[in-house]
C-alpha cells in the first residue's frame, strides 16, 4: 500500500492534543464554582462557554472524520467504479 | 412513569400502528434474500453492506434510546446547567472510535470479522482472553438489554393510561421486536431504525416546542424563575462535579464505542466513505438530541417545580400531559411522540438482542461448541438463545431479585474493561496476551467489587474509570515485562494488520 496517500488519524499526535484540550475545555472546572451572572438570553456566562466547546467538540471530531481519515477509501471507491463500468 | 390522563384507545392505535410498521419493514428486508439466513455475515450485519443512510439511523437509533428522554430530562431537572455534560460525553463517543474505527474497519473487511471477539481472538490466539472478554461483553449487554425491556413496558403502559397493563405492553412489543429480527437479521433491525430515528428525531423537536409553548416562548423567565428559587442549578458546579463529569466523559466515550453492537456497525458498513459520512453526521447529533432534551429538562424545572427524586422521575409525562391539554394538534402530537419513545427504545433493544446472538453463534457455539456447524445452523442456534435470553430477562425484569441487584446495573463499568485489549492491541506489536487477562479481569472484578459495595465513585470518579485505568497498567507493564518470541508465522500475521 502506498504510505503516503494514507490518512491515519491515530498516526497524527496533534489531533489528540486538540482533542484533548477541547475536552479540557468542555469541563467548567475553570471556572469559579457557584457563579452563574451575567444571565446572557436566559443562559449563564458559563454555559455559553461549555456549549462553545461543545459545538467546537462536534466540529471538530466531524472534519477530522471526514478530512484525516482516507485507508482505503480510494481503492474501494476506485473498484466499486469499476464493478460499474463492467 | 404516571399515568398519561391524554391517551387511552387514542394511544393504542398509535402504538399498534408503530408495530405494523416495524413488523412490515421487518418483512421486506428479509424477503427475497434466500441466502439471509444461511450465513452469519449476511444474517448479522446485512452482508457488510450498509449504505449512508441505513448505517447512519442505525448508529443514531442504537446510540439513542427512549431512555435518553425519559432519564435524561430528569436528570437536567435535578442537575441543572451541569447536565450540558450529556452533549459532550455523547460527543466524545465519535472521538473514540476515531481511535480505533479506521485500521478496524479495514482488518474486519480483510479477515472477515462477525463479532469484536473475532479481532481479539485474531491478536492474541489465548482462549483465555477471549473468553473473559464474551463474558464480559455479554454481561454488559445483557444487562443493556434488561433495563430496554423494562422501559418499553413503563412508556407503552402510561401512553395507553394503563389500557395495556406493563406487561403486556412488553411482551407485545418484544414480540414484535423478536419477529421482526427473526425475519431480517441486521437488515431489518437497520430499516426499522430509520423509521424509529427519524420519528425520535422529529419527536424530540416537537416536544421542545410545545415545552417553550407553555413558558410562554420566553425561555429567559425559565432560568430567571430558577435563579430566584434555585439558584445553585445555574451556578459553576463544585469542582468534585467537575471531575465527575470528566470521569463520565471517559466512561462513556470508551464505553459506548466499544459496545459490540457499535463495533459491529463498523464491520458492517459497506465502505469505507459511508462510515466516515456517517460518523461525521454522528459528531453533530448530540446538540441537537441530547442537548435538546436537557433543555426539556431545564424548562421542566420553571414548568413543574418542586419534584422530588421520585417524582422528577416522571417528568417527561408529566410535561406531556400539559402539552397535550394545548389544544388537539399538540394532542396527537404527544401520542405520537410517545410513541416514538417506545419505537426508540425498541430500536436500540434490537441492536443489543442482536449483538448477543451473534456473540452465541459467533464465539461460544462455532468457536467452542461445533465448529464444523454448517452456517445455517450457527446463524439459528443465535436466534434461539436469542429468544431465550430476552425470555429470562424478562423474568429477572418481573421479579427482580431482592439481592444482588447492583449486578444487573452493571453496563459500561464491565464493557469498558475490553478497551485495552481491543484498541492498543490495534497498534502495539509487544502487547501480550497474559497480561491483557490479568489486567482484564482486575479491571472488572475492580468495577465491579466498588459498584456493589455502594461506591459507583470515589471522589467522583467512576468506579470504572478506577478499574479502566488499572487494567491499562497491568496490560501495558505487563507486556514490557513478559518477553514473547513470536514466531515467524506471528510476525507474517501482525503483519497484515499494519497498514503502513
Amino acid at each position: 500500500m502506498d504510505n503516503k496517500s494514507i490518512k491515519e488519524p491515530i498516526r497524527k499526535k496533534w489531533i489528540w492534543i486538540v482533542l484533548v484540550l477541547i475536552v479540557l475545555g468542555n469541563v467548567p472546572w475553570y471556572m469559579p464554582a457557584g457563579s452563574y451572572e451575567p444571565l446572557i438570553l436566559g443562559i449563564p456566562y458559563w454555559a455559553w462557554i461549555i456549549i462553545g466547546f461543545s459545538l467546537l467538540l462536534c466540529g471538530y471530531l466531524s472534519w477530522a472524520t471526514l478530512k484525516q481519515w482516507n485507508i482505503v477509501e480510494d481503492a474501494e471507491e476506485a473498484e466499486k467504479r469499476g464493478e460499474l463500468n463492467d | 412513569m404516571t399515568d398519561l390522563t391524554f391517551a387511552g384507545i387514542d394511544g393504542v392505535l398509535i402504538l399498534s400502528a408503530y408495530a405494523v410498521i416495524m413488523l412490515v419493514i421487518g418483512y421486506f428486508s428479509g424477503r427475497g434474500d434466500k441466502t439471509l439466513h444461511d450465513n452469519m455475515s449476511n444474517y448479522y450485519l446485512a452482508g457488510k453492506n450498509l449504505g449512508f443512510v441505513a448505517l447512519f439511523f442505525t448508529l443514531y437509533a442504537t446510540q439513542y434510546s427512549g431512555n435518553t428522554i425519559i432519564g435524561y430530562a430528569p436528570t437536567a431537572y435535578r442537575t441543572g446547567f451541569a447536565w450540558l455534560q450529556s452533549i459532550t460525553f455523547m460527543t466524545i463517543i465519535i472521538g473514540v472510535y476515531l481511535l480505533f474505527a479506521p485500521r478496524l474497519y479495514v482488518v474486519s473487511k480483510k479477515l472477515n470479522f462477525i463479532t469484536p471477539a473475532d479481532w481479539i481472538t485474531y491478536r492474541f490466539k489465548s482462549k483465555a482472553v477471549t473468553i473473559l472478554a464474551v463474558l464480559l461483553m455479554l454481561w454488559g449487554l445483557g444487562n443493556y438489554l434488561l433495563e430496554q425491556l423494562v422501559a418499553i413496558g413503563q412508556a407503552a403502559s402510561s401512553l395507553t393510561g394503563g389500557t395495556i397493563p406493563y406487561q403486556v405492553a412488553v411482551i407485545a412489543f418484544v414480540l414484535v421486536m423478536l419477529i421482526y429480527e427473526w425475519l431480517g437479521g441486521m437488515k431489518a433491525v437497520a430499516f426499522t431504525d430509520v423509521m424509529q430515528g427519524l420519528v425520535l428525531m422529529v419527536g424530540i423537536v416537537v416536544f421542545l416546542g410545545g415545552a417553550l409553548y407553555l413558558v410562554g416562548g420566553n425561555f429567559t423567565s425559565a432560568t430567571e424563575f430558577i435563579a430566584n428559587t434555585e439558584p445553585a442549578k445555574l451556578g459553576v458546579p463544585e469542582m468534585m462535579t467537575s471531575v465527575n463529569w470528566l470521569s463520565m466523559i471517559l466512561l462513556v466515550g470508551f464505553g459506548a464505542a466499544i459496545y459490540p453492537h457499535a463495533v459491529q456497525r463498523i464491520f458492517a458498513a459497506e465502505s469505507e466513505r459511508t462510515l466516515k459520512r456517517s460518523f461525521s453526521r454522528m459528531a453533530w447529533m448530540p446538540p441537537i438530541t441530547t442537548g435538546l432534551v436537557f433543555v426539556i429538562g431545564i424548562l421542566g424545572i420553571a414548568l413543574i417545580p418542586n419534584l422530588n427524586e421520585a417524582g422528577s422521575e416522571q417528568l417527561v409525562g408529566l410535561m406531556a400531559n400539559e402539552i397535550a391539554g394545548i389544544n388537539g394538534f399538540f394532542y396527537w402530537v404527544m401520542i405520537i411522540f410517545f410513541g416514538a419513545i417506545v419505537a426508540a427504545i425498541v430500536s436500540t433493544a434490537d441492536s443489543v438482542l442482536l449483538s448477543f446472538s451473534s456473540i452465541v453463534s459467533n464465539d461460544i457455539y462455532s468457536r467452542f461448541i461445533n465448529p464444523n456447524a454448517p452456517e445455517r445452523k450457527k446463524v439459528m442456534v443465535g436466534k434461539v438463545t436469542g429468544v431465550l435470553a430476552v425470555g429470562v430477562l424478562l423474568w429477572i425484569a418481573w421479579y427482580p431479585p431482592a439481592t444482588l441487584y447492583e449486578i444487573f446495573v452493571l453496563k459500561f463499568e464491565l464493557l469498558v474493561q475490553v478497551f485495552p485489549a481491543f484498541v492498543l492491541g490495534l497498534y502495539w506489536k509487544r502487547m501480550a496476551a497474559q497480561p491483557v487477562f490479568w489486567g482484564m479481569l482486575a479491571g472488572a472484578v475492580i468495577a465491579g467489587v466498588l459498584t456493589w459495595t455502594g461506591h459507583k465513585t470515589v471522589f467522583g470518579v467512576h468506579g470504572g474509570v478506577i478499574g479502566l485505568a488499572a487494567n491499562f497498567l497491568i496490560a501495558v507493564v505487563g507486556s514490557y515485562l513478559v518477553t514473547v518470541e513470536a514466531t515467524e508465522e506471528e510476525k507474517e500475521e501482525l503483519k497484515k494488520i499494519d497498514l503502513a
